[in-house]
């Protein structure tokens, strides 16, 4: 009798489920990003606010990654609904501080799925994620960098308008 | 009659019970479900909408439900010539036969592996 199953399709039904619902997670994070780039623009928050657009583009972009690389090994990408994305915060570091759990999130739900392959012995997918991997580690370190400043610069006074400056110039340039 | 006994030499036995049997066409590349007095061609695509369809059923649900609408299900697969109306112990049924289904595809799937894609 033929392997159908694998005729088909190079990644397995469970491992197809789990790349789908990473899917959805990047679609979400995209949609809360824009959220957020939204919130700091309406108050007064330019800098960070075109820094959570570029974010949203960028998670769109894993989104993209994900979705093309199901339909690539044969397997059925699902084009994900979202809802429930949060439109208001209560104060400027809340976003940040929202946004770095998000990445926290997304980490641990790609290493979930990196987990599942080592088990599987989906050498193909480990090596796919290995790019996502090394993204996570630039999206929590710019997160991470950008409550940071609310410490080092303080929000009195003219604090949170500095803050807004310095987050547009966050950058991660490691060579490690 | 006789044709149908041409053609079931040529199917693989996949899983059977007693209420029904899938069979799998090496040629065609497809599988054939023996169920609910008909037998219906499955390609890859079909038979996993179904195998999604039947499993995301809530059997529970059903058997709790004290309402007096049938205990009918409908399975209707997108894009797919076949339909099912089936009664809830046909379903426990059909969703038995896929489960043992798949258990054997994955386990063909592992004995390939094992037999015939060694590295040399």
């Amino acid at each position: 009798m033929k392997d159908l199953l694998r005729i088909k399709s190079l990644i397995s039904s469970e491992i197809e489920t789990l790349l789908n619902q990473q899917v959805k997670k990047e679609a979400y994070s995209s949609s809360v990003y824009l959220s957020m780039a939204s919130w700091c623009n309406r108050n007064g928050y330019d800098f960070s606010s075109e820094y959570f657009f570029k974010q949203a583009e960028e998670e769109r972009h894993h989104q993209l990654k994900f979705y093309k690389y199901i339909l690539d090994m044969g397997g059925n990408a699902v084009s994900p609904e979202v809802t429930g994305i949060k439109q208001e915060y209560n104060s400027f570091r809340e976003v940040f501080e929202e946004a770095l759990d998000q990445e926290i999130s997304v980490t641990n739900s790609i290493k979930n799925i990196y987990a599942r392959c080592m088990k599987d012995q989906d050498f193909v997918t480990m090596e796919f994620l290995n790019w996502f991997l090394k993204e996570q580690r630039e999206e929590e370190y710019k997160a991470r960098r950008a409550l940071e400043l609310f410490e080092v610069i303080g929000e009195e006074g003219t604090g949170r308008w500095q803050i807004d400056k310095h987050v547009g110039q966050i950058k991660y340039d490691s060579e490690a | 009659m006789i044709t149908t006994v041409v053609e079931l030499d040529q199917w693989t036995d996949v899983f059977q019970t007693s209420a029904g049997a899938i069979y799998q066409s090496d040629a065609e590349r497809c599988w054939y479900v023996d169920f609910a007095g008909k037998v219906a061609k499955f390609d890859y695509r079909c038979l996993l909408k179904l195998r999604k369809a039947v499993y995301h059923i809530d059997i529970e649900q059903a058997l709790l439900n004290t309402t007096k609408d049938p205990d009918v299900e409908i399975i209707f697969i997108c894009a797919c010539d076949h339909c099912y109306v089936l009664s809830l112990l046909q379903i426990i049924a059909l969703k038995e036969l896929l489960e043992g289904t798949f258990v054997m595809l994955e386990l063909n799937h592992i004995i390939h592996d094992r037999l015939y894609n060694l590295p040399l």
